[in-house]
């Protein structure tokens, strides 16, 4: 069976180009220019998939992005994506796709039992039953109802393909290439204003490809190619198809989704699969057309029932029959356009028309083409399993409340039309308030929000002629407003057919004694009954409605299913439509892919990586790096088998006999200037600021106006009026927007500049015993002596050649200087230091051995400044100021912070010696009180100290002032651990600082 | 009132279901009622359930703006946990889990609440010990809680990345396997089925025009649907707590803002746990219906608008991606916000107020949902006996005026950053 | 995404912005004696209503200045946007 269902001369396609594909495993042709619908469709296939809840066969219903229910699983080069919309779908060489909620195959599916018990299983069935035996929903129920979860399938692989993002600016931004989109852009282009215009389709030209108008002296398909051609060439216009708007966001922002390469067997080399568009534009005209409805009526989701402008879609466009003995059921004259289409390609159907008796110039064509037209009638029921067979048929009373006698008639396929919805989503999500219009019984938008305007059939304007003369207009005077340029386009006649009224008519009642599902969502198998239940129930609002029959909440949706919906609810409430209300749309439109959303920034490059200057001579030389923030640091250098514990010891024993040598470049650094630099450091830090020498440095520390700890560091007066100032790795960006704040919000008087110089500054902090014999080889000219440098002091050093600065301050509690030089000169700096401190048996060491050496020191550091803790709580309570005024100090005098037995940090030593304490354990009095046992304090920092070689921990605990000496237990139970410890000082090793100062 | 179950279901179906009661009726506020609950939202809803059924207070009405259920107990990701550090967190969060094991027969409601577990990945050795510190409270406090290691992890969700192309290696995780999730919306249903059993009034489309006070005493609300007199009023609306708070000339430790979540296409079950990114704020569960229910960042600024921005969800999903590659082939189907009332110090506030018979409940913050029937449990007790009970003293008002603030992730606040 | 007018740099989106709360709060003056409620209301209370609401940006991808936006909380409608010292009058 070969593409029995194609007709010839009619059509878009490609038909030089056969192409072949798989769909559930069978082989089957179709040409390039096909969707994979059309494709299957020109086969013969109609029965694509199954449906959610009842596995109800289901076919193509659309033919575009409006389809509820023809999703597969999609296989491309060897990968695989669930849910694709076969009549979005391009068809290419090699195309495999499969049905997607079946079992065992879409034929034979095991879950259409469902179908059998759906009188049990109304909307809502769940909410009701499965509570008893109450494990049973846990173990039982659940995973069951989880099994049948899902359309598709996931591919748990990582994706190869690629995305990018375009950030995009423009005058207009057209969202659609129909005929209001193509004239409105086409007289903005022509008065020179820089024009985007998008198609979510392959083809150009909506509603122009499928209709039979004449535009000037051509067809209306012929003067949408000489359009789009035309404005191709224009350098102010940008043209794309393929790419669906799906976001209107705030200021003008719109988001557009161009495929790239879904439509090839693979993607190109150094192409992505798709590019997300970020695009700000001034004014946004929204062409975007309409959806024709359904009419509701029995098992009206068989396959074989669609919409009767996708049937003729695919004849104009494709040149695909959707049935050779199709039925036309319309409530306006836009079946009729189907059934001619038909005819002219030697098939005759019959039309039904819910209509006593119209007339109009296109029913008079279909009656002298001979077309058999019943008025006053309805499709009572599809019937048939898999595909329609025949169909129930009635007529209906004047005020379409009585059927008459039922008569069943042969058919292969329902083209229905129930007249047409505008596509108002943009417009809605622009924050319009969309209004409802009684003439179309449908939702337009509003007044404008944004800078929106929309046009054409989305605006309800279903005459050619006036959507074509509005949009001309709108185009060239939304454009002359911004380019003050007025290029005059004559308006080109138009041909077209005049419509007679629609028939207000959505629903088919039921026959007596009849229990059809007369469905509305046809992928969650939401039928009118369901909204019955849920009306009955008292789920009245219409977002009790859809939450609760989960109407419109499928993957198309309910772009077909939510008028029709809110027009039973209108019914059965017996309300007005627009005081029912609809949901409002949000973003996005139809589904987007996430990984265009997310672009390039996967894998490695999920978050910016930050390396210092000497990073390249750390990973030459065995380091084990490790997240600080978004930079990386040595965590410890390797050597031969060492673990990390083996290795940070090492490290951190070197520093303490020997010199050792640690990058400390991440620290945040900023340069203060001006003449009220002193008094800025005054306010902002806790101790005193205004005595500090030239030369010198003084740590700090800075409160939220909380009263918590927000960093800590060392300040170094340069000259006069210039300060350098580190803070800690983590907080580096937030110190200097806080910095910013006071000086820009608050004390704008004060006539003090910042600016950040983390990045200026490579930054080596060497430490231990030797370290000042290594600095004096150093800088041979310069006095570093005891005398020279004193402990907080700063002078400028020859290094070599290259200018360093040289700051005299310890973090590991040894004699310790900190050098910098520029960035550029950083990896020089490095060698020379370790070339240098060769003789002194240099190491380096990493963030492991500086824990190390600051935790036994005592030296808080970011587990104790964790954003709870105030001064007094990490000892620091000497360096708060009794005299002076500065941030966050009117906070500690709270209850909280005053408490006699308030928090502080201690010292934990494990009675045995041993045992090493757990980071993140708790400190409890009674290791065997019954849960919940009270918590003291936590275990912030555990290290082993290298200079008494046992376990050594800093705690915060409640009332560790007076806690000196107790005995306590450590309780990790995580790690089922309970360890007896002592309390003790949490300066471990040299209590007086006499090694700094040395 | 109709029993749900299998067999009413049955008798049910053979009658065509035309014979369902309502669920709730929909009456016209009365001119006075023992207790107000303003908010007919989650919170809200349980309170009046337990006015009714702990403390027999049945005179009680709820009073709604929109529609109930319509504020963040149905714009949520239905996550429900108890894994804090904080005692007044832990403690009062279990209370709740454990009202939550037994809600649906308690409802007699199938809320489908699924102990499926939460993981929080750690993605550093300072992570996990930051984890080790909340994961021991837990357990000295008696709630379930467990320590990953890597190889743990990738056990149980071996789609996260354990590749070599990883910005974040993840070294291990967290994991409270009593954790979970529920359907949001019948949360709210089933508790406003059973008050209006017990004789609650549900005031739907009654908006809150404002407040009669005098003497410092609470006397009435006024509202859209006529002056309602009552000797308590509960405040219980999450994101518009600010809005009623000027009428009451109040001003609160409380800003509004935006978080938006997102669902992709529903696909075959991959997913059994809840999970969350360690190194952004991104968390990720699948439903029953197949859904990847994804949520992380606020938007970043005070709001009021149930819409947000693509930056945002672009953000999330980045994260997303880097915990779960595999998601880059979904595609995302729906996205919603919702208006959360975010505290100064990241937890709630359950609290009477200086207003005699006026009860304050907010600064949820982004868990408000899993606190639902603890909230309502311990508003109710707060309301009726006119003081806290122990599982919410720690949230009382007061506590930024002294200091004992409870603040779980230390940032203090600047509520805007997640 | 949002777009703001830097008065400093002109329209920017607001990826090259820092959100800073409400503006209208006025943080007390150095070593001025006040109570403990209007210390800690400057510290925890916040306006946060719907619609008009002055608040604080601050340029951090652009020029660093910390400037003043007057927006809508509802409709996110930017009305008008001052540096950081300009006096804003309502």
């Amino acid at each position: 069976m070969t593409q029995n269902y194609r007709v010839e001369n009619t059509g878009l396609i490609n038909r030089d180009k056969k192409l072949s594909f798989k769909f559930n495993g069978k082989k089957y042709s179709g040409y390039e220019g096909d969707t994979l619908a059309s494709a299957l469709l020109a086969n013969g296939v109609h029965l694509i998939g199954r449906s959610f809840k009842y596995h109800r066969p289901r076919g193509f219903f659309g033919a575009g992005v409006d389809e509820p229910y023809a999703v597969v699983q999609l296989f491309r080069n060897g990968e695989t994506e669930p849910n694709i919309k076969a009549t979005e779908q391009e068809l290419f060489e090699g195309l495999e796709a499969n049905s997607v909620n079946c079992w065992p195959s879409v034929n034979f599916d095991i879950g259409a039992i469902n179908n059998f018990l759906k009188i049990f299983l109304p909307a809502g069935f769940y909410y009701k039953t499965f509570m008893w035996p109450k494990s049973f929903w846990y173990r039982i129920y659940e995973p069951f109802i989880r099994k049948a979860a899902g359309l598709g399938v996931a591919s748990t692989k990582h994706d190869k393909e690629r995305y990018e993002h375009k950030y995009e600016y423009c005058d207009l931004l057209i969202a659609g290439s129909g005929p209001s989109g193509l004239a409105s852009a086409y007289a903005a282009a022509k008065n020179g204003a820089k024009v985007i215009l998008a198609e979510d389709k392959p083809r150009f030209g909506g509603s122009l490809l499928t209709s039979d108008v004449n535009i000037g002296n051509q067809s209306g398909r012929d003067w949408a190619e000489g359009i789009v051609s035309e404005l191709k060439e224009m350098s102010n216009v940008v043209v794309k198809n393929r790419s669906q708007i799906f976001g209107y966001y705030d200021h003008n922002m719109l988001v557009m989704s161009e495929k790239i390469s879904d439509h090839l067997p693979k993607t190109k080399k150094f192409h992505p699969n798709k590019k997300l568009w970020y695009i700000r534009a001034k004014e946004v005209l929204i062409s975007s057309g309409s959806i024709e409805r359904p009419i509701v009526f029995g098992n009206n989701d068989t396959p074989g029932v669609m919409l009767s402008s996708a049937a003729k879609e695919y004849l104009k466009v494709y040149g695909v029959l959707v049935g050779k003995n199709p039925l036309v059921f319309t409530n306006n004259d836009s079946g009729y356009e189907t059934a001619i289409e038909f005819k002219k390609n030697g098939i005759d159907s019959l039309v039904l028309d819910t209509r006593k008796n119209p007339e109009s110039e296109i029913i008079n064509e279909a009656k002298s083409l001979g077309i058999k037209i019943k008025f006053s009638h309805v499709v009572v029921a599809a019937q048939g399993y898999k595909r329609v067979k025949s169909a129930d048929i009635a007529s209906i009373s004047d005020n379409k409340k009585q059927l008459g006698k039922i008569e069943n008639i042969k058919c292969d396929c329902i083209c229905v039309s129930g007249f047409w919805t505008p596509t108002i989503h943009l417009a809605s999500q622009s924050g319009n308030k969309t209004k409802f219009n009684e003439d179309i019984d449908a939702f337009i938008p509003g007044i404008s929000k944004q800078n929106e305007t929309t046009l054409g059939a989305a605006n309800g304007v279903f005459s050619l002629e006036e959507t074509l003369k509005t949009s001309f207009q709108a185009g060239n005077e939304i454009s002359k407003k911004i380019t003050k340029t007025d290029k005059k386009i004559p308006i080109p006649n138009v041909v077209e057919k005049k419509s007679s009224q629609h028939d207000k008519f959505w629903c088919v009642p039921l026959p007596k004694g009849k229990n059809y599902k007369r469905f509305l969502d046809f992928q969650n198998d939401v039928a009118v009954s369901d909204i019955e239940i849920a009306l009955r129930e008292g789920y009245r609002s219409i977002e009790h409605v859809k939450r609760y029959t989960t109407l419109g909440m499928a993957t198309d949706q309910g772009k077909t299913s939510n008028l029709n919906g809110l027009q039973l609810v209108s019914e059965i409430e017996n309300k007005v439509v627009p005081s029912v209300g609809h949901t409002t749309f949000r973003p996005p439109y139809t589904p987007v892919s996430i990984g265009a959303i997310v672009g390039r920034e996967v894998g490695k490059h999920s978050k910016p990586t930050r390396k210092s200057p000497m990073h390249s001579w750390h990973e030459k030389n065995n380091a084990v790096f490790v997240d600080a923030g978004v930079w990386l640091r040595p965590r410890y250098y390797k050597k031969g088998n060492e673990n990390l514990f083996e290795a940070s010891k090492r490290e951190a024993k070197n520093v303490r006999s020997n010199v050792g040598v640690c990058d400390v470049t991440t620290l945040g650094k900023i340069d203060i200037k001006g003449p009220d630099a002193a008094e800025f450091l005054n306010r902002v830090y806790t101790n005193a600021w205004l005595k500090l020498p030239v030369g010198k440095a003084r740590y700090g520390v800075m409160l939220r106006e909380d009263g918590i700890v927000m960093d800590d560091g060392t300040t170094t007066r340069i000259s006069e009026n210039h300060y350098h100032m580190t803070t800690t790795t983590a907080q580096a960006a937030n110190v200097l927007s806080h910095l910013e704040y006071y000086l820009q919000l608050v004390w704008p008087e004060l006539n003090v500049n910042v600016v950040s110089t983390t990045e200026q500054w490579a930054g080596a902090a060497i430490a231990g015993p030797k370290s000042r014999d290594l600095l004096q080889k150093l800088f041979p000219k310069s006095d570093v002596s005891k005398e020279g440098l004193p402990f907080m002091g700063y002078m400028e050093g020859d290094l070599f050649g290259v200018k360093a600065r040289i700051f005299r301050i310890s973090f590991s509690g040894e004699l310790a200087y900190e050098l910098n030089v520029e960035s550029d000169n950083g990896n020089f700096m490095w060698e020379k230091i370790m070339e240098v401190g060769e003789e002194f048996k240099i190491q380096p060491y990493g963030t492991e051995a500086l824990s190390t050496l600051r935790i036994e020191m005592g030296h808080v550091a970011g587990s104790e400044l964790d954003g709870r803790t105030i001064p007094y709580d990490n000892a620091l309570e000497g360096l708060t100021s009794k005299k002076k005024d500065f941030i966050g100090k009117r906070s500690l005098q709270r209850a909280a912070f005053i408490a006699e037995d308030r928090q502080r940090v201690v010292g934990v030593v494990p009675l045995d010696k041993k045992t090493s304490i757990p980071e993140g354990s708790h400190l409890v009095k009674d290791a065997n009180a019954p849960l919940p046992n009270p918590k003291l304090g936590h275990i912030s920092a555990s290290c082993w100290s290298v200079e008494y070689d046992n376990p050594f921990s800093l705690a915060i605990l409640k009332d560790g002032k007076n806690m000196i000496g107790k005995k306590l237990f450590v309780m990790s139970p995580l790690k089922n651990k309970i360890i007896p410890v002592e309390i003790v000082s949490s300066h471990y090793v040299d209590p007086k600082g006499e090694r700094v100062r040395s | 009132m109709q029993k749900y179950s299998i067999f009413s279901l049955v008798k049910n179906a053979l009658s065509n279901h035309e014979k369902w009661d309502l669920a709730w009726k929909d009456p016209a506020p009365k001119k006075e009622y023992d207790v107000v609950i303003i908010g007919g939202g989650g919170h809200g809803l349980a309170t009046a359930y337990y006015l009714a059924k702990e403390h027999n207070i049945t005179n009680v009405a709820i009073i709604e703006k929109g529609w109930i259920g319509g504020g963040n107990v149905g714009r949520n990701t239905t996550i429900i946990r108890s894994n804090y550090m904080h005692d007044d967190n832990g403690l009062f969060s279990e209370f709740g889990m454990n009202l939550w094991r037994s809600m649906s027969q308690d409802l007699n409601y199938n809320v489908m609440f699924s102990p499926r577990g939460i993981i929080n990945l750690a993605h550093s050795d300072a992570q996990m010990n930051v984890y080790a510190r909340r994961g021991n409270s837990m357990r000295l406090n008696g709630i379930d809680a467990v320590l990953l290691n890597r190889e743990q992890v990738k056990e149980i969700i071996p789609m996260a990345d354990f590749s070599e192309n990883v910005r974040f290696p993840i070294f291990g995780g967290l994991m409270q396997p009593s954790a979970g999730t529920a359907r949001h919306d019948a949360v709210a249903w089933g508790y406003a089925r059973q008050a209006d059993s017990m004789g609650v009034d549900i005031i739907q489309n009654c908006e809150v025009i404002g407040f009669d006070v005098s003497a410092g005493k609470i006397d009435g609300v006024r509202t859209s649907r006529g002056d309602i007199k009552a000797k308590k009023i509960g405040l219980c609306v999450a994101g518009s707590t600010n809005i009623l708070a000027e009428k009451l000339n109040m001003k609160l430790p409380i800003e509004t803002h935006l978080l938006q979540a997102c669902v992709s296409e529903p696909v075959k079950p991959v997913l059994d746990n809840v999970v969350t990114f360690g190194a952004g704020h991104f968390y990720i569960s699948q439903s029953d219906k197949g859904e990847m229910v994804m949520g992380g960042d606020l938007d970043g600024y005070n709001s009021y608008a149930q819409r947000g921005n693509l930056p945002t969800l672009q953000h999330v999903l980045t994260e997303g991606i880097a915990m779960m590659p595999f998601l880059s082939k979904l595609k995302m189907l729906r996205t919603w916000g919702g208006i959360m009332d975010m505290s100064m110090d990241g937890s709630p506030i359950i609290d009477k107020t200086h207003i005699e018979g006026l009860y304050l409940n907010c600064g949820w913050c982004y868990g408000g949902f899993k606190a639902t029937p603890a909230s309502g449990w311990t508003f109710a007790h707060t309301i009726a006996q006119d003081r806290v009970h122990e599982l919410n003293a720690g949230y009382s008002l007061n506590r930024f005026n002294t200091g004992y603030l409870l603040d779980e992730k230390g940032l203090g606040t600047k509520t805007w950053i997640s | 995404m949002l777009y703001i007018n830097c008065p400093h740099c002109g329209m920017r989106s607001q990826n090259e912005f820092s959100y800073g709360g409400d503006a209208s709060i006025k943080r007390p003056e150095l070593n001025k004696e006040i109570s403990d409620n209007e210390w800690n209301d400057f510290v925890y209370n916040r306006k946060s209503l719907r619609g008009k609401h002055l608040e604080l940006w601050q340029h951090i991808s652009g020029c660093r200045q910390w400037i003043k936006v007057e927006r809508d909380t509802a409709t996110h409608e930017i009305f008008r946007t001052f540096k950081a010292d300009e006096e804003v009058a309502s």
